[in-house]
């Protein structure tokens, strides 16, 4: 029996602060030796207190008129108890009753169809610090003692929390790479989920036969989209699987074990805690009057499926080069400013799409650090637009641009390309080259035996070889005919 | 040079103008406390290198022609939950003793930028949750009036120092009371500012709605001058208010109370009232009178009748939350277990006193899921009540007369004996703390038998220059409270 899936996300998405989310240590933690990025207040010195960081706040609201909320002035935190060793106040400080963004949607286009998936809120918290447990695996069972790091507590995170809109894995793929680039266009994460910048937390239910909502099970521990792929797929399997034989289903939290390929359960609706939440009387409300939130809805960048739709509409792109374009805000921009300089649009599509893509692919590079000015390569692609250049020329032209750091004038004089298209006389001399050195060809298409033109096409290919493709392959083929005719 | 006798003032008049030295005056105080605090056990921690150093540090300021500021020179005290660098600071618990903080709370800060000599750190209620100072782990403070008696809590230290004159100034907390009371009891002027007034960073939290920085002073123009160098925006704290503090100590110079309205509180048994305390409201009321002022009556009858219990929900959940950060990870007393919550368990269980767990346990049940919808909740919309009850009587009188305490200072044992009478006995302070209003605690006289009678003075929200004029004019005639006479 087929049942319909249901899906909803919470993403924790890490903000790009300097600073954490109540204290002035840096948020520069990857990699940083334990407990050097805490001060007196993320360690919850006793007397400390806490002092939001007005930037996180931007940051948040960014991101929610982004994603289409409803900015709440005056809204609280609150302080959500349990204890835990890495969580040193024995409270997160988080938004519980009162989020800064309510409501919202994202449209996303999932195996080729557009669909809109609504959001509940997007809170602001802080993190908690980081358990080392020195196994083998570096889980708890099994540690003798366990460390605890610190330098990530406090650190700034907004929680996306969407209705469970979903019903295919495709769909949460969708709605996560979109909210991704979303966070790389307004600048206000990295979105790794290598690096934990990005964390998605999987609720997944299959419906009843009625239509209602099945029982929901959450999946942690999910660290990228391959994962949140086979997880659900995985999961969902399970709970066809375990309904088609007749059992039922228990609300609880599972975690994906990725090495294994399945989902384990943690702990189950019974053990939920009661966490006491509580207004954090420490902090004041956040203000975020009208006319704040009309200054950060002023600063924000063309959203990125509106540059899609304006890229296809604008350059004739198809809906695929367009989402390949303008996936990251870097590259739209880049393949914009090859455009102005003269590269035809579709032309300049492909390129960015197969050459450029293909460098950056074999040299671990991101956009953002490719060398070439984006005016040069335009100027390049124009120039094969307007014959000047053949397309492998072209390509020389950018390998020695990029490999030898040369600018496109160099380049050009290093691969004999400067000089444009080699037509007439000097074409005339090498096709002369060519023939003195293949007699035999030439005779058999004189005495007109060059069955299907093979011979002509091959003393073409010569020449267009010897010319390193500065030839104009009809020019070229129309000489030889006159030659040999 | 009988420096003790002398006003916080006088002190740094004297200091300034080369008569005496810093010296000579961080001397004195620390020779009194050596001697004479034997008998009241009121200071936990003597910092005597760190207050010479200091008090020498301003004598070369002042030989250099510097000014180091209103407070040159004077000795103080703070109470053992503030933050003091390099000092040990412990909350009189074991859960921290033995913990040295490593900055100083602002209060502690801004006083000794105003030239200001911390020589001690005072006796206290564990967790400053208590009205008697008996919960300390150094044992009991006595009071200076009367060593069979409490000296009121929990900033009993605080109090006691200034009553016995080891320092003319000293600070305190006050959450539900814990400044008016005790300095009620001791026989001194004790005020608790508007919430918001005074920064709290580096006070070691009760409940952080209701917490305030508290100056004890043996009258009110030294109260005045420290609220003058306490009471400044801090951005290490958000709910400390940013905006253009008035000049405290100016608004004493010719203060008036003509043309002002004065409520006196009614609507509740006068007999419950000891008589020399119901007395000492009546002339209270009898000098606003003759200086001028309308006298009318006022009954707050939502704040009678609520205040305690709503205090009580108020304070203990957040004293739940706010302690919950010592778990024996970080700081203070740590015991192992055989795992985290074992760890937890045994570090609080040895780590807090009786009436702090106490308190935690309650606490926590407040805000637990079906406690919190039906106690905590209610108890939140019931302060919002009194904060309106109070808004309302402000829009017609100036000031509020009231007791601040039912009972004279009462001897030692009540607080195990009779716990919930302690707890009652907060009625007139805690409606302070729940409206955040500016409020003083001002000595009227003293029994035959030496006991002090303090009425309660309460103005607007960031009234407080105008309630501190209106004690500087009744002080004027009822008199300065002296230190205790020792021979």
């Amino acid at each position: 029996m087929k049942r319909k899936v249901v899906i909803g996300l919470e993403i924790h998405l890490q903000l790009k602060t300097k600073t954490k989310l109540f204290c002035g240590c840096s948020t520069d933690y990857i990699g940083a030796t334990p407990n050097t990025n805490v001060c007196p207040i993320c360690l919850a010195v006793p007397g400390t207190l806490p002092v939001i960081n007005d930037h996180a706040v931007d940051l948040a609201v960014k991101m929610g008129l982004g994603l289409h909320c409803e900015i709440q002035d005056g809204t609280r935190f609150h302080r959500k108890h349990y204890f835990y060793a890495d969580l040193p106040k024995a409270y997160q400080i988080t938004q519980y009753e009162h989020a800064i963004a309510q409501g919202g949607y994202l449209d996303v286009i999932a195996e080729g169809k557009p669909k809109r998936i609504r959001l509940d809120h997007l809170h602001l918290e802080e993190d908690a610090g980081k358990l080392v447990h020195p196994t083998a695996d570096g889980r708890l069972s099994g540690a003798a003692y366990s460390l605890v790091d610190y330098n990530r507590g406090g650190m700034p995170l907004s929680e996306i929390v969407s209705m469970p809109d979903m019903n295919s894995p495709a769909e949460a793929i969708a709605y996560v790479t979109q909210i991704r680039q979303l966070a790389r266009y307004l600048d206000v994460s990295d979105g790794e989920m290598e690096s934990g910048s990005l964390r998605v937390d999987v609720n997944v239910s299959l419906c009843n036969p009625d239509g209602s909502f099945g029982t929901r099970v959450e999946l942690k521990n999910i660290n990228s989209l391959k994962s949140i792929e086979r997880a659900l797929e995985y999961e969902i399997a399970r709970q066809n699987r375990v309904l088609d034989e007749g059992g039922a289903l228990v609300q609880e939290t599972r975690l994906w074990d990725d090495a294994a390929g399945v989902t384990r359960s943690m702990r189950s609706k019974e053990g939920a805690r009661d966490y006491r939440y509580y207004v954090e009387m420490d902090l004041a409300p956040i203000d975020a009057k009208p006319d704040y939130v009309e200054r950060i809805r002023a600063s924000l960048p063309e959203m990125p499926w509106d540059k899609r739709d304006r890229f296809m509409e604008q350059y004739g792109l198809s809906l695929e080069e367009s989402q390949q374009i303008t996936e990251q805000r870097e590259m739209a921009d880049y393949y914009e400013e090859m455009v102005k300089a003269g590269a035809p649009a579709a032309k300049a599509a492909n390129w960015a799409r197969m050459e450029v893509q293909r460098i950056l692919h074999e040299e671990q590079l991101d956009i953002t650090k490719f060398p070439i000015p984006a005016k040069e390569l335009g100027t390049l692609i124009a120039k094969v637009e307007k014959r000047e250049l053949s397309n492998t020329q072209a390509k020389d032209v950018l390998a020695a641009m990029f490999g030898e750091k040369l600018t496109l004038e160099e380049a050009m004089k290093k691969c004999g390309a400067s000089g444009g298209r080699m037509t007439g006389d000097a074409l005339a001399a090498v096709i002369d080259k060519v023939f003195a050195a293949q007699p035999e060809a030439v005779e058999t298409i004189r005495k007109g035996a060059d069955k299907k033109g093979a011979k002509a096409k091959f003393l073409q290919g010569l020449v267009m070889r010897e010319t390193r493709g500065s030839a104009d392959p009809a020019e070229v083929a129309k000489t030889i005919a006159e030659k040999l005719g | 040079m009988e420096f003790y006798k002398m006003s916080a003032r006088e002190i740094a008049e004297g200091v300034k103008s080369k008569r005496f030295t810093a010296e000579s005056v961080a001397r004195e105080s620390i020779e009194r406390i050596k001697t004479l605090d034997k008998k009241y056990n009121s200071v936990v921690t003597l910092c005597e290198d760190e207050a010479l150093a200091a008090a020498r540090r301003i004598d070369e300021a002042v030989a250099r022609g510097e000014d180091p500021g209103p407070l040159a020179g004077v000795p103080f005290a703070v109470k053992d939950n503030f933050c003091t660098n390099g000092i040990e600071t412990t909350c009189c618990s074991n859960m921290l003793k033995g913990w040295v903080p490593q900055y100083d709370a602002t209060a502690v800060k801004n006083m000794k930028e105003a030239g200001a000599v911390l020589v001690g750190k005072t006796n206290m209620d564990e967790f400053a949750m208590g009205s008697t100072t008996e919960s300390s782990i150094f044992g009991p403070t006595l009071n200076p009036r009367d060593t069979e008696r409490v000296p009121g809590g929990s900033s009993g230290g605080s109090a006691a120092v200034v009553a016995a004159g080891l320092v003319p100034v000293a600070l305190g907390s006050d959450t539900g009371g814990s400044v008016r009371q005790p300095a009620a009891f001791c026989g001194v002027q004790g005020m608790k500012p508007s919430y918001g007034q005074i920064s709290r960073y580096g006070i070691v939290a009760y409940a952080s709605s209701l917490d305030q920085v508290g100056p004890i002073a043996r009258n009110v123009g030294d109260l005045a001058v420290m609220m003058d160098v306490l009471a400044k925006e801090d951005p290490n704290d958000s709910t400390c208010d940013a905006y253009e503090r008035p000049s405290f100590s100016g608004a004493l110079d010719g203060a008036s109370l003509a043309g002002k309205k004065v409520a006196v509180l009614t609507g509740y048994d006068k007999n419950s009232i000891d008589a020399p305390l119901a007395a000492a409201i009546d002339r209270a009321v009898e000098i606003c009178r003759e200086a001028g002022a309308e006298i009318i009556e006022a009954a707050l009858p939502i704040t009678m009748e609520h205040t305690v219990a709503c205090y009580y929900m108020v304070a203990l959940g957040d004293a739940s939350s706010k302690l919950a950060c010592y778990d024996g990870m970080r700081y203070g007393h740590h015991a192992d277990g055989r795992n985290l919550s074992e760890m937890y368990k045994k570090s609080r269980m040895e780590g807090f006193g009786e009436e702090v767990s106490k308190r935690i346990l309650v606490g926590t049940c407040i805000l637990t899921r079906g406690y919190y919808e039906n106690y905590f909740v209610p108890a939140t919309k019931v302060r919002q009540l009194i904060s309106d009850e109070f808004k309302e009587l402000f829009r017609t009188a100036d000031f509020l007369i009231c007791p601040i305490t039912p009972v004279l200072a009462y001897k030692r044992g009540l607080s195990e004996t009779d716990p919930v009478r302690m707890y009652l006995g907060d009625v007139f302070t805690t409606i302070a703390n729940l409206a955040g209003l500016p409020s003083m605690s001002l000595n009227l006289s003293f029994t035959p038998e030496g006991l002090p009678a303090n009425v309660q003075i309460l103005a607007p929200r960031f009234g407080d220059a105008e309630l501190l004029a209106c004690a500087s004019v009744i002080e004027k005639a009822a008199g300065e409270p002296a230190p205790v006479e020792t021979e």
